[in-house]
């Protein structure tokens, strides 16, 4: 069921009268539980073991890390006086590796499943190839392996909790129903936001009013949500699909105005479906996190990924790049370049500082890459992206240099906006490894892009693309539309556009509603003729 | 506290350590600044700050970083 479908709408309003109607005020989080279950078994119920899999294992693994973590704190507390210090350091090793056993062991379970079932097709292929070529006769079985509805995202949602559980951040959710709810509420199941417990749980379980303002509020967000997924990205698409048939014949031009009409459909289509998410979550009283900043404002690569999926981002940094960072194999990397003549140097010392973190982002960034997709291209994804990272790092006192020598300027207009471009040119050239089929054509982009743009054999390459010229002019509009108010949040944040709609005039604010219902109506790609698409994300 | 004031300057001099009450969520201290903060402090204090020590609360200001560091010495 497509979040932008009328039966989503239908089962939405559905499930609103049953949660607000309810009359056992405690238990209406089950009301939503039946809904997320009811919307994930309609995507395909033989898929529910997957999910299934991951609530028991993750809950039960849960309850054995924190009754273990309660038995080793009893047992130092009984022993407080008669044993010594290194006795307890000893017991306190010994049994954090038994709780790390049973950490790892359901990590490796749930990962172990969602790599299987993401990557088995591109491993086995790519075995099959390589074999092929030496004329060996072993070839790898092909699975026709199907992604379970948005596996990668609840599985990292859920083992963010069973790690949080055992850091001893939060404490294991006693109830197995109500852990399923957080696991699989349906708003946020398709393409995230993944959250963390300690913020969304409770207020999944915590009974919930009707409340008019945060409905409309609600509704609001899903309208805009709705507007950008429809009108904006679901256009936008016809032609990049047109233009994914024939990718290695485009010149220079077409593939600069392809990647703009691509940055603005994958940021259209994604920060449209969180809007519904959160949009939906609201209506029934539920504040999930956002997860976008205006990212194309960003000034840096590092500040587009604070800004740009920013819960995935949160994930990988509190669960991966931290623990390498600061893990004491990282950490003797600094150390060892320190004992070296290198080291004793002003740029050594710098390098001895850095790397360990570069080199830690760096292996984030290709994790991040892998999670894109099951395709060699999100490698060159991975690189692309940690390499920046890691020379913008290394190179840090250079580019400190070069702003002391432009000082007081530093902050202005022209400076600002030449760090926006400068970052949205690189996050251009990132995209090359989303539009292009595979790496190969990824990299050949490259070549292609120096080469001489020819305006004529653009614009006769871009009409062939299957949209006529007003259709553009309603990405253009949409688009328009899309900057205005991200202007308006990076300057006054992102809840005020509603709250100033509310101190307007009953007229002026309905009639802005209408016309966004109208021309979300009239000029969203509904039509069979278009052939409604899918969420970008939902493949994750 | 003052020492620890100190090492904080040498990690980044334009920043008024003594009042800041937002080192993390006002974006003062990036994520990489926190990995070196943490080699620093494990250096100076003999400790062992592990990944579940680097969330926000123990970061945003100098006195919730004595305060994690005083932990860990008690522990």
């Amino acid at each position: 069921m497509a979040y932008t479908s009328l039966n989503f709408f239908f089962f939405v309003a559905v499930t609103m009268l049953f949660y607000f109607l309810f009359p056992w005020k405690q238990l209406k989080w089950t009301v939503l539980l039946a809904a997320s279950y009811f919307f994930y078994l309609l995507a395909g119920y033989r898929f529910a073991v997957y999910i299934l899999f991951t609530t028991c294992t993750t809950f039960f693994a849960a309850h054995r890390i924190e009754k273990l973590a309660a038995q080793a704190k009893q047992s130092l507390a009984e022993h407080k006086t008669d044993w010594t210090r290194e006795q307890k350091k000893l017991f306190k090793e010994q049994e954090n590796r038994r709780r790390r056993r049973v950490l790892c062991l359901v990590l490796v379970l749930n990962f172990g499943i969602l790599v299987f079932l993401k990557y088995y097709s591109l491993f086995a292929g790519s075995l099959n190839s390589l074999l092929g070529r030496y004329a060996i006769s072993f070839s790898a079985p092909v699975l026709n392996l199907l992604l379970p509805l948005g596996i990668s995202f609840y599985t990292f949602q859920s083992m963010g909790y069973l790690i949080d559980v055992y850091w001893g951040k939060i404490s294991a959710q006693k109830n197995i129903a109500k852990f399923a709810l957080f696991v699989s509420f349906f708003p946020q199941i398709v393409q995230g936001p993944i959250s963390i417990y300690d913020q969304l749980a409770n207020q999944l379980y915590e009974p919930h009013d009707f409340d008019f303002t945060r409905f409309k509020h609600g509704a609001e967000l899903m309208l805009w949500g709705i507007f950008k997924k429809l009108v904006i990205a679901d256009r936008a698409v016809i032609a990049l699909n047109i233009a994914l048939e024939d990718y290695s014949a485009w010149n220079s031009a077409t593939l600069v105005f392809l990647l703009l009409l691509y940055a603005v459909q994958i940021y259209a289509d994604f920060s449209g479906g969180i809007d519904i998410s959160r949009g939906v979550a609201q209506i029934f009283g539920i504040t999930m996190v956002d997860n976008f900043r205006q990212p194309y404002f960003s000034l840096s690569v590092s500040e587009f990924w604070q800004r740009w999926h920013i819960t995935l981002g949160a994930w990988f940094k509190r669960y991966l790049f931290y623990p390498l960072a600061v893990s004491k194999s990282f950490l003797s990397i600094g150390k060892s370049i320190r004992k070296t003549k290198i080291g004793a140097t002003k740029a050594g010392q710098h390098v001895a500082k850095v790397l360990p973190t570069s080199l830690a982002s760096f292996a984030v960034f290709l994790l991040v890459g892998a999670w894109h997709g099951a395709n060699w291209k999100y490698l060159g994804f991975g690189i692309w992206y940690g390499g920046i990272m890691m020379l913008s790092s290394l190179m840090a006192p250079v580019y400190t240099m070069m702003r002391e020598n432009i000082k007081g300027s530093v902050k202005s207009f022209g400076f600002t906006l030449f760090q926006i471009l400068r970052t949205f040119f690189i996050v251009l050239l990132g995209y090359i490894f989303d539009l292009a089929p595979n790496l190969t054509q990824s990299l050949d982009t490259f070549r292609r892009l120096l080469t001489r743009p020819s305006i004529s054999t653009a614009r006769l390459q871009i009409s062939s693309m299957g949209l006529e010229a007003r259709h553009y002019v309603i990405i253009l509009f949409g688009s328009t539309v899309m900057l205005l108010i991200d202007l308006y949040h990076e300057r006054y944040g992102s809840n005020t556009i509603r709250n100033a709609l509310d101190t307007k005039p009953f007229f002026i604010r309905y009639s802005l509603i209408l016309g966004c219902i109208l021309v979300t109506l009239y000029y969203g790609v509904w039509g069979p003729s278009f052939g409604a698409s899918a969420f970008v994300y939902m493949q994750f | 506290m003052n020492e620890l004031i100190e090492l904080l300057k040498d990690l980044k001099p334009d920043v008024d350590f003594e009042t800041e009450t937002a080192l993390v969520t006002g974006g003062i201290l990036d994520s990489f600044d926190i990995v070196n903060l943490v080699t620093e402090l494990n250096n100076f204090y003999d400790i062992e700050i592990t990944a579940s020590d680097l969330v926000f609360e123990n970061f945003d200001s100098a006195a919730a970083i004595l305060a994690l560091v005083e932990r860990l010495q008690d522990e």
